[in-house]
């Protein structure tokens, strides 16, 4: 049980990771906490369903679809609506907070709950590894974070937009006189923090299916890791999915699954309690942002 | 090179710049000398452009009004509305006042953001230039670059603005905070980069003594308005320069 639990807490980790990545990587670069975030992940899994199943087209095309459609969203969000409320904390979170809500209870107006709302996995075959049943999805989304998160590594080190990304996020004006263009970076940053909701939903709504509900559900996972890890900070959010991951799957397997939400938000206050920007943050006025 | 027309500049109903007119000609090294609050650092921001992302970001969320009046000519053509990173490409690059590198990132790393408009070859290139032009820096590489000295941060400061490949360099205060031993070697650096590279160089700074010597003319700024100008012995030997800025 115990080996069983572990990997499923390997894999409850990746999911986390991978809800959270694009969250914070919006955040870590422009300073925008985007609520929205939830929405634009749940607005990826229905359009890729109704792409699916309404217009009938072959999954690949469907996906590619889908996650470009989320960067041009991403986009038009900061262009046309963020963008003048740039560096006002609280207007930010209400804007794009409004937004998210209004996408998520259009669907749920709409009435498009049910378990007929699903991706289909990609690869539907299941091993057991140790003694455990495990299914290929679950592996592919533990391989595919692990290389998504050395990417965004990668990019964000090693390529002049990511080098720019890390430039704006130190000292915006400093990195203009370098001819980096901040409105650019920014748009930049919230439409690949949207690309990046669309494919974690790509990859994780398989295991589920598509409702309103699971947007408010991703958007608070996503801020519990980044809290618990320090807002922008990749490392925070690898570590802090650690945390809650296995936290989660072994009080669920050892204690009782009713108390696994509360674990995860026991993690959270301890964190704030020892150390308020998080395991991995450096900006004092975290506390404030959120 | 670089031609400031008759420069006002507001911020809401506050008078930062009156009128001020100066010149830079290609290849010379000019001073900018003025107390604090004397519209030094505005000047700057307003030539290398910075003035007019603040004035739009400040404009968009509704806050401070900032108002330029006046014209900025450089090469024969008029910037007084373009952008910051156009102006960047056209070779005016501003290192910013109280040098601040950015100082999550190592020293190297503080190079290559700063290259965000050169390849890759090109940033390596400047990157070992600044090292034969500031030597302390070679064993610095993969330090975090908020773990140097002032000192130290200030030749990083200097250093990066030259991966941009300047024109006409703009530096605000560059000997703020130093030692005069470290003032010294920024000073030499600079006269370096102007003789041996061609870069033309606006610097400001608060006191004369140490920037007098190294400029072929020098401007004197009192609350936004130009007061004085010369060459640099012209003004070594003005008796009210010797007591405003010589801080003895």
């Amino acid at each position: 049980m115990f080996i069983g639990t572990t990997i499923y807490a390997l894999i409850n980790t990746a999911i986390l990771a991978l809800m959270a990545i694009g969250f914070n990587l919006t955040f870590g670069i422009s300073g925008i906490a985007n609520f929205a975030y939830g929405a634009l992940y749940v607005l990826a899994a229905y359009g890729v369903w109704m792409m699916l199943n309404l217009l009938h087209l072959p999954y690949l095309i469907a996906v590619v679809a889908a996650v470009i459609l989320n960067l041009i969203l991403g986009a038009l969000i900061y262009r046309f609506v963020l963008i003048r409320v740039r560096g006002q904390g609280i207007s930010e979170v209400i804007a794009t907070f409004g937004i998210g809500l209004a996408v998520l209870e259009m669907f749920s107006y709409f009435g498009w709950v049910g378990f007929e709302y699903t991706l289909p996995v990609l690869i539907d075959r299941s091993y057991i590894i140790a003694g455990t049943y495990v299914d290929m999805q679950r592996i592919i989304i533990l391989v595919f974070s692990i290389f998504l998160i050395l990417g965004l590594w990668f990019f964000t080190h090693h390529t002049s937009i990511g080098l720019a990304f890390r430039g704006i996020a130190q000292d915006e004006r400093t990195a203009l006189t370098f001819g980096i263009d901040s409105d650019w970076i920014a748009t930049l940053s919230i439409s690949l923090g949207a690309g990046l909701a669309a494919l974690a939903a790509l990859f994780i709504i398989p295991l589920g299916s598509i409702s309103p509900g699971e947007g408010y559900d991703v958007l608070i996972k996503a801020l519990a890791v980044c809290i618990i890890g320090g807002l922008g900070s990749t490392g925070g959010v690898v570590m802090a999915s650690f945390i809650v991951g296995f936290a989660e799957r072994f009080t669920d397997t050892y204690i009782g699954s009713h108390w696994t939400m509360i674990v995860s938000l026991a993690a959270i206050l301890i964190v704030l309690i020892v150390k308020p920007s998080g395991l991995f943050g450096k900006q004092k006025e975290l506390e404030e942002r959120i | 090179m670089l031609e400031v027309n008759n420069l006002m500049v507001f911020f809401e109903n506050a008078l930062a710049l009156n009128g001020l007119s100066l010149e830079v000609r290609e290849g010379e090294i000019v001073g900018l000398i003025g107390s604090n609050s004397a519209g030094k650092t505005t000047l700057m921001n307003t030539v290398s452009g910075l003035i007019i992302d603040m004035k739009i970001k400040e404009m968009r969320k509704g806050g401070q009004r900032i108002t330029v009046y006046g014209n900025i000519i450089y090469d024969g053509e008029d910037i007084t509305e373009t952008a910051p990173n156009q102006r960047v490409k056209k070779g005016i690059v501003l290192s910013r006042e109280r040098h601040p590198i950015f100082p999550e990132s190592s020293v190297m790393e503080n190079f290559k953001i700063a290259g965000y408009l050169r390849s890759k070859t090109e940033v390596r290139e400047t990157m070992d230039f600044v090292f034969t032009l500031f030597p302390p820096l070679v064993k610095l590489k993969n330090r975090k670059a908020g773990f140097l000295s002032g000192g130290e941060q200030q030749m990083l400061a200097i250093g990066r603005a030259m991966v941009v490949r300047p024109k006409l360099l703009l530096l605000d205060e560059p000997l703020l905070g130093l030692s005069p031993l470290m003032q010294k070697a920024v000073v030499d650096a600079i006269v370096n980069l102007n003789r041996e590279s061609g870069i033309t160089v606006l610097l400001s700074e608060q006191f004369a003594r140490p920037v007098l010597p190294m400029v072929d003319r020098a401007y004197v700024v009192e609350n936004g308005m130009l007061t004085l100008s010369g060459t640099g012995p012209e003004l070594m030997n003005n008796p009210e320069i010797k007591a405003a800025y010589f801080g003895v």
